[in-house]
């Protein structure tokens, strides 16, 4: 591993009930993420993803690519286009730095979908001893 | 107020508190993590993490913030200056939320049974910010989040509270089109090269708007085009409420505008509130894109600017 | 026989595919019949066409020099109409509504009316262009049109819409009173008009009129027939038309001031020479009322008042005028329903009757080209 390398690309349909779930799941309550009416009503064509989801999408995307035994020390994301249903959510990730050791890895992220840039950010990683070495 | 009242007043709620001494409702539970990690698609919560102990379970790092969320039952334990902040921006028309920003540190995982606590304070309020969305102002908070008394994990957290833009934008593309035959083809092309013509009888040499294919005062069916200058004032306008008009937003303009040639048109009035609106005002040309149709438009310039 | 005779012809080419517009052909056409005669187009006062034509009278005035207008007529049924036009003229000639009158027909009818690529379908008529001006830039409803002129109205005179307001109460103060009115026992105050909503500034809701279904009719005969029947003729003293230099539908802004009514100008001065009467004469004024601001500026142009006294000639109330509540608050029907009111003056059977009513001016849609009427009690 090292920098520049491009980790598998991770795509997510996203579906309605993805939306809600995920809201739910985070506690997220706000009348967007569930009622499309509300969402009208403010502006939004339809419901749309919540913030805490897609962190969640986006640190699933990191374990999955960097093995059950890495652990997420800082995530930073930024959202931009919003995540409507029917849409589909592609999250890349490029290696940016790794520690000497091949323990800490930096990533930069970012998930795009049919209406551009959904979400761009960072992670930090602490690989374990089999995984740093792969 | 004006803006750079209320950015003041926003501003001196930056280092204040968010959240004193805030709880999260329930201790870490498995439950809520398998919630979470089946509506995110990945394997449920292992409670056989080593080191950790039979029956005990690691919830996922970026399910930080989920353990300090109000829920449905609406937020406790603010500040009574954050809610003063909130007040403050929904008087200013800023009533929608909507999250932008996440930053993250993961200092200590979250076990099941951990007890939550966390405190939060106004790390800034952005001035003034034109988006997508509508315009208004971002809100970043630092809360800290400890797990039985013991420092967790360190979340920034962004908001962008706004005045939501209106839900249907007009779009140019859907204004009237020009009513274009052989008699006033060539008005259309000139405005298509961004000339604004009139008509010259070539026998009497009286100039005309609107296009027709003969002179008013002489009769005579020669004619040639000119290129106005563009340099006009405003000889009458409509300020249009009703019915609505596709493509447009009411209130708009709509000026008969006089130009320095002499002869009169319709156009659109743009560059001035519909309220500062004068007889006499002076006006000059600009062209505009409706779609694929070129217009002609002219810009008020209002005395003393 | 009548006393009236044909003078000059003149045509266009006859083509496959005329190349330009219908206007164009009709202009060209009565330019041509204007040099056999030996006329000047100022010397006509009369147009005569097909209801089936595009080319509207006031298009080919504007396109050939000919200027105002106090005759134009259109006959219905296609083909049938030919000999018509010429019917219509020489009525007008030997009535002595109009000296010189032009008939004209012109049409692509080989070409399809089709030009162009990027246009399907017919070609747009002369009357759809003159409207079509104001399209992309959002002005496409009477209110809208109306409203230019009213603004320009408030400026030459320094005045506020208030001045409309005046309108609006009285025609509704008459409404009220009229069990056939729609706005029957519906008065109206100033304060009311005040704060109705805008529909095209400066001009409020309560400045347009409504809109109706229903119907009026009216039967004309002789006035020696007319003494034979059961009611009281009410005579005709004198009718006209009108249309200006320059003349518009709606969107006569253009020429001159459009703080005015020319149109109304040259039917005012008809019907001033043709009943030998001035305003001092009228007992009762029923002006067509389709928005507030026309009603005072037909009442400058037939000189009840002077330029911008409109307003308060109608606040002091000293000339009766649409006392069925008008189209505001009896019905809209075109007008009709106005000269009915005229009718009812007359014969002293309103609702709203003046003492005495012996002469009154009826007036018709005002902004395009117009006509008007002086209704008399016989003798």
């Amino acid at each position: 591993m090292k920098p520049g390398d491009e980790l598998p690309v991770l795509s997510v349909p996203v579906t309605r009930t993805l939306i809600v779930a995920g809201a739910l799941a985070t506690r997220d309550f706000t009348d967007v993420h569930h009622d499309p009416e509300a969402a009208r009503a403010k502006g939004a064509p339809d419901v749309f993803m919540n913030i805490l989801t897609t962190q969640g999408l986006v640190s699933r995307f990191l374990t999955e690519r960097l093995g059950p035994g890495a652990r997420l020390r800082k995530l930073s994301i930024r959202l931009g286009t919003p995540n409507y249903p029917g849409d589909t959510l592609h999250v890349t990730g490029t290696i940016t730095s790794v520690s000497d050791d091949e323990r800490a890895v930096e990533i930069a992220l970012m998930g795009i979908n049919s209406l551009g840039r959904h979400v761009t950010g960072t992670a930090s990683m602490t690989l374990s001893p089999q995984e740093a070495g792969s | 107020m004006t803006v750079a009242d209320l950015s003041a007043q926003l501003t001196a709620y930056e280092g204040r508190s968010a959240v004193l001494g805030g709880r999260g409702r329930d201790p870490v539970d498995a439950a809520m993590i398998r919630h979470w990690c089946e509506a995110m698609g990945v394997p449920g919560p292992d409670p056989a993490v080593p080191g950790v102990g039979p029956g005990v379970a690691e919830a996922p790092p970026a399910m930080l913030q989920v353990w300090i969320m109000s829920g449905l039952s609406g937020a406790v334990g603010r500040t009574a200056a954050y809610e003063e902040l909130v007040a403050l921006l929904d008087r200013a028309g800023c009533t929608a939320v909507v999250a932008t920003d996440c930053e993250q540190e993961y200092l200590r995982p979250l076990r099941t049974g951990d007890e939550i606590t966390f405190d939060a304070v106004i790390e800034s309020v952005s001035p003034r910010k034109t988006t997508a969305l509508g315009t208004g102002h971002f809100i970043t908070t630092r809360t800290e989040i400890r797990a039985n008394g013991e420092l967790a994990g360190i979340h920034r957290f962004r908001v962008l509270r706004y005045a939501p833009a209106r839900t249907r934008t007009a779009s140019p593309a859907e204004r009237p089109r020009p009513v274009i035959n052989r008699d006033n083809a060539g008005f259309w092309e000139g405005v298509a090269g961004h000339r604004l013509l009139i008509q010259r009888c070539t026998a009497c040499g009286r100039q005309r708007f609107p296009w027709l294919p003969g002179c008013g005062e002489c009769g005579s069916p020669l004619w040639e085009a000119v290129e106005a200058s563009g340099e006009g004032v405003v000889f009458s306008y409509v300020v249009m409420h009703h019915p609505p008009v596709p493509g447009f937003e009411a209130p708009y303009a709509v000026g008969l505008i006089e130009l320095a040639e002499g002869v009169r048109m319709i156009s659109s009035l743009v560059g001035v509130a519909p309220a500062r609106i004068r007889i006499g005002m002076p006006v000059a040309l600009e062209f505009v894109r409706a779609g694929d149709q070129e217009l002609p438009v002219f810009r008020a310039y209002e005395e003393g600017l | 026989m009548t006393a009236a005779a044909i003078v000059g012809i003149g045509a266009t080419a006859f083509t496959k595919d005329s190349g330009r517009s219908e206007l164009a052909l009709a202009a060209e056409a009565v330019r041509a019949a204007l040099a056999d005669t030996g006329l000047a187009p100022g010397d006509v006062d009369g147009m005569v066409t097909f209801t089936m034509d595009t080319s509207p009278e006031i298009a080919v005035a504007r396109a050939t020099g000919i200027g105002e207008l106090a005759f134009f007529s259109r006959v219905h049924y296609g083909g049938g109409a030919a000999c018509a036009t010429v019917q219509q003229a020489a009525l007008a000639v030997t009535a002595g509504v109009a000296d010189v009158v032009v008939c004209y027909r012109a049409f692509n009818e080989r070409s399809g009316r089709r030009f162009g690529a990027g246009v399907r379908g017919r070609e747009p008529s002369a009357e759809g262009v003159a409207l079509g001006w104001g399209l992309p830039f959002g002005l496409l409803t009477p209110a809208s049109w109306a409203a230019m002129h009213a603004r320009r109205y408030l400026h030459m005179y320094g005045l506020t819409t208030e001045v409309f307001g005046h309108v609006a109460v009285t025609d509704r103060r008459y409404a009220a009173r009229n069990p056939a009115a729609y706005f029957h026992g519906r008065p109206l105050t100033l304060a009311e008009h005040a704060a109705s909503r805008w529909i095209a500034e400066p001009l409020r809701l309560l400045d347009c009129c409504q809109e109706t279904d229903g119907g009026q009719a009216l039967v004309v005969t002789s006035l020696a027939r007319a003494r034979t029947l059961r009611r009281p003729p009410v005579v005709i003293a004198a009718a006209a038309q009108g249309a200006a230099r320059g003349q518009e539908q709606m969107t006569g802004f253009y020429e001159g001031d459009p703080g005015g009514l020319p149109e109304t100008g040259v039917v005012a001065r008809r019907l001033w020479r043709d009943s030998g009467l001035g305003p001092a004469d009228v007992d009762v004024a029923v002006l067509y009322d389709h928005f507030t601001p026309y009603v005072l500026m037909q009442l400058e142009e037939f000189g009840f008042c002077g330029p911008g006294e409109g307003g308060g000639l109608v606040a002091s109330g000293t000339l009766p005028i649409n006392t069925h509540g008008g189209q505001l608050g009896e019905a809209y029907l075109h007008g009709m329903n106005g000269i009915a009111e005229g009718v009812r003056q007359v014969r002293g059977t309103s609702v709203n009757q003046v003492p005495g009513a012996g002469r009154v001016l009826v007036t018709a849609g005002s902004g395009v080209p117009t006509s008007g009427l002086i209704l008399a009690a016989d003798g």
